[in-house]
């Protein structure tokens, strides 16, 4: 044995003491705030990391009656059948069109909607609209769907109202270029007044002495909200972003599948809705897991991706 | 006297102590049952909370019925989340596709019992039709009980009223009378003429096969196995309803009807829509319903049962609205070999006059009504105005426990007065039975089939809406069949044509 390895060995070991070492003086010093992490760390452990050796039955052909460790194993063959169908493509497309859509238009909204809820003067009025606008949040999207039946179906008001002033009408339920703009709508609807609250509380912390200032330097209303405002909320815009990008591939399968039918199935069928269908109801775990899996891959890269690109604005991002 | 009175009190010991013995030869056991429920709040349907029809069962058989309650229209998902867990199956449970993916794999897997060599030792269960139960057969073996159901049942109706109104006075006695029917129906005002909802395949199917289209799969001139959709009948009906759609005789709305919805549009005063391909017995329930609130005369019935037409080519096909049953009763692993016989002697029970009396009508004077004209009827004599408050009380009572019914021996209830058009339903079945057609694929098994067959279809069948609503064209219909092919389709007819070779 040469003294250069036995001299990285007793560096590595020195390392690693050196790390428990300062673990066990921490621990010491802060002995509660290590026993308050204790739930957390079994919540992860329990709920977050043993499922994930779920994703073992996409490499097999699993069978709830042989369990996970006597089902056949099938390696790639479920991702190599997914990408032989050509219909991949078409439910990727369908998943990252109405994903970028819901960011485009519903990520801005609330931000709008808190700051003219912020310009209200009437301390009154304002809670009173407040509160209205958080109903929606608190109705399923199953009645949603359906008041949306109501109102956009053959004898719905909308229909019976462009029908009659234009002459013609859209089919609001089956055409496929509409479809998006619905769910995108509904969406806005349903959850623009709720997504208010955190922008709100950001808002509260801005600094109202600056906005004295510019008023006496003569900034107006749009001067001040640009300058002032804006800038203020920056951060917390850029990590409720960061943050949305994580999920920006859950399309909310039980929406699409409450809206769609044989006329816009070409473009309600995402990933997640083919996970459903195939997985839940057809009962092929296998196929379905692998197509979630990959899904989360790309999930993944969306995150760091946004990440990268928040640290590259100069924001905290995420880590 | 005191002799007398000893005796009798003799005699009533020793038929209390037999009485007993009958109670005790009964075993008292807890069933665990999955059943699709048709109407919401099933709470009352418990024993515990005293419900009259599961005592009932439970006083004639020794068995404390568990019913799990599961909403119709989302059973065959609640069917795979329930084999996803072979921990927490319940003991008995209908399943609703004998031939689905799911069904085949948790078959395979061992979810169910074999009761291929059992059923033949039960007297009511052995009463069934082979070619019915064979149908259900899993790798020539069975999983199931099937649930019988009248087997050329499909047909259509439509409201003559209205027909005469559009000038069409006589019934339609082949294809193209049929035709000008519909597109004179179409031509009323603010009436549309085939009811359609979500639930397209029994309109689309029932259309192609009266114009002459195999049903599912055809076997040409070769013996070649060929999707229906490639057969000229079929584009042929497709075009039709197509046409029609054009012409106003079909709701544009129809995609966002759900099932359960369908008869809305009948029911409308006055209707929106005036004719329906689907099972002929909602036809004489459309009279019947018309009858009570619509003050339609029951001599002169509104509505047309209408059958077997034969097509330009004077050929007579009818859609098999099913294969002679609608699903099957499966006895899970969750029952253990000991328990078997006892759920077999229960189940045979189910089949029995006084077990398909309980489940499918209940208990006389409670919830079914003798009259003094001999026939069975939903409310008690006399009372027919307030029938709709019998209705609900029964379906409170009652709820939807026909499901647990098989009925495979026949029906064995009391039976039910003959209106004019249920007799008219009796006799089109007898017709029908000489002209309906079967899919020659139905029991041959194709593993891209179980695989993929349910996605592929349902491409298919939505190209074929699109195509009818006047979305795409025929290239576009066209491409979709070309999909099908290139996606698994081939496969599939390869695999069928297979078996099909083999079984020659």
């Amino acid at each position: 044995m040469s003294s250069k390895s036995a001299v990285k060995a007793d560096s590595l070991s020195r390392e690693k003491v050196g790390y428990w070492k300062k673990l066990g003086i921490d621990l010491a010093k802060n002995p509660w705030l290590y026993i308050m992490l204790i739930p957390g760390i079994i919540y992860f452990i329990v709920f977050k990391y043993l499922p994930m050796w779920g994703i073992i039955i996409g490499f097999e052909n699993y069978s709830p009656f042989l369990g996970p460790f006597k089902s056949e194993w099938k390696g790639l063959y479920w991702f190599q059948r997914f990408f032989a169908t050509r219909k991949w493509w078409d439910y990727t497309s369908n998943t990252l069109i109405l994903s970028v859509m819901s960011i485009v238009f519903t990520f801005p909204a609330p931000i709008i909607l808190a700051l003219l809820l912020n310009e209200i003067r009437n301390i009154h009025y304002k809670k009173v609209t407040q509160t209205l606008l958080y109903v929606p949040h608190f109705i399923s999207i199953v009645i949603v769907v359906s008041i949306t039946y109501v109102i956009f179906g053959a004898d719905g008001i909308i229909y019976k109202l462009t029908q009659s002033v234009f002459g013609t009408t859209i089919d609001y339920l089956g055409d496929p270029k509409v479809f998006r703009w619905m769910i995108v709508g509904q969406n806005i609807w349903k959850e623009t007044g709720w997504g208010t609250i955190i922008f709100l509380a950001a808002l509260t912390n801005v600094d109202t002495q600056l906005y004295e200032a510019a008023m006496i330097d003569g900034a107006n209303r749009a001067q001040r909200l640009w300058h002032i405002t804006l800038p203020a909320i920056r951060s917390t815009v850029v990590l409720m972003l960061v943050l949305r990008m994580g999920s920006v591939l859950d399309t909310g399968y039980e929406h699409l599948i409450l809206m769609s039918n044989s006329l816009n199935r070409s473009v309600s069928q995402t990933l997640d809705v083919f996970v459903y269908q195939n997985g839940i109801v057809n009962g092929q775990y296998s196929y379905t897991t692998a197509v979630g899996l990959m899904k989360s891959l790309v999930s993944v890269i969306m995150v760091i991706t946004s990440n990268k690109i928040a640290h590259a604005l100069g924001e905290e991002g995420l880590y | 006297m005191k002799k007398i009175v000893s005796l009798l009190l003799c005699l009533a010991m020793v038929l209390s102590v037999m009485s007993f013995a009958a109670a005790e030869a009964k075993e008292e056991m807890t069933l665990n049952v999955m059943l699709p429920d048709f109407y919401s709040d099933s709470d009352w349907v418990t024993l515990e909370n005293g419900n009259p029809v599961l005592q009932a069962i439970y006083e004639a058989t020794g068995v404390k019925l568990n019913i799990t309650w599961v909403p119709n229209s989302g059973y065959g998902e609640m069917t795979s989340l329930t084999l996803a867990d072979p921990t927490n199956m319940p003991e008995v449970m209908v399943i609703q596709g004998p031939r689905d993916a799911i069904t085949i794999s948790s078959a395979r897997a061992g979810a169910f019992w074999d009761l291929t060599d059992l059923i033949p030792q039960y007297e009511y269960l052995a009463q069934g039709q082979e070619s019915t139960y064979n149908n259900t057969a899993i790798d020539g073996r069975l999983y199931g009980i099937y649930r019988a159901r009248a087997y050329a049942r499909a047909g259509i109706y439509y409201r003559n009223d209205y027909a005469a109104q559009a000038g069409i006075t006589s019934v339609p006695t082949n294809v193209a009378e049929f035709k000008d029917l519909c597109f004179a129906l179409a031509g009323l005002d603010n009436m549309y003429c085939i009811n359609m909802c979500k639930y397209v395949a029994g309109t689309i199917g029932y259309t192609t096969v009266m114009f002459g289209a195999p049903y599912q799969y055809g076997v040409n001139a070769e013996g070649k196995i060929y999707p229906a959709f490639e057969d000229e009948k079929f584009q042929e009906g497709l075009d039709f309803l197509r046409e029609l759609y054009a012409a106003g005789g079909i709701d544009p709305n129809f995609m966002t009807i759900e099932s359960g919805n369908w008869d809305d549009a009948e029911r409308s005063n006055p209707p929106k829509a005036l004719m329906r391909l689907d099972c002929l017995d909602n036809g004489y329930r459309y009279e019947e319903w018309l009858e009570a609130n619509a003050g339609v005369d029951p001599a002169n019935p509104v509505v047309t049962l209408l059958t077997a037409l034969p097509n330009d080519e004077g050929k007579i096909q009818i859609w098999p609205q099913n294969t002679g049953a609608s699903g099957e009763i499966v006895v899970t692993k969750a029952v253990s070999e000991e328990k078997l016989p006892a759920v077999l002697k229960f189940l045979n029970w189910c089949n029995s006059a006084e077990g398909q009396t309980l489940l499918n009508c209940g208990i006389q004077d409670v919830t079914y009504w003798i009259h003094s004209d001999g026939y069975r009827y939903t409310y008690p004599e006399g009372e027919q105005e307030n029938s709709s408050k019998y209705d609900t009380y029964t379906k409170t009572v009652h709820h939807s426990l026909n499901q647990l019914g098989m009925n495979v021996n026949g029906d064995l209830t009391p039976p039910t007065a003959q209106t004019l058009l249920r007799k008219q339903y009796n006799q089109n079945l007898l017709d029908n039975a000489k002209y309906v057609i079967s899919n020659p694929c139905l029991t041959f098994d194709s593993e891209t089939n179980t695989l993929m067959g349910t996605t592929l279809a349902t491409d298919v069948e939505d190209a074929q809406v699109q195509y009818i609503a006047g979305k795409i064209d025929l290239a576009g219909l066209k491409a979709a069949y070309e999909d099908w092919y290139s996606m698994g389709g081939d496969m599939i007819i390869e695999e069928f044509q297979a078996e099909y070779d083999a079984q020659k």
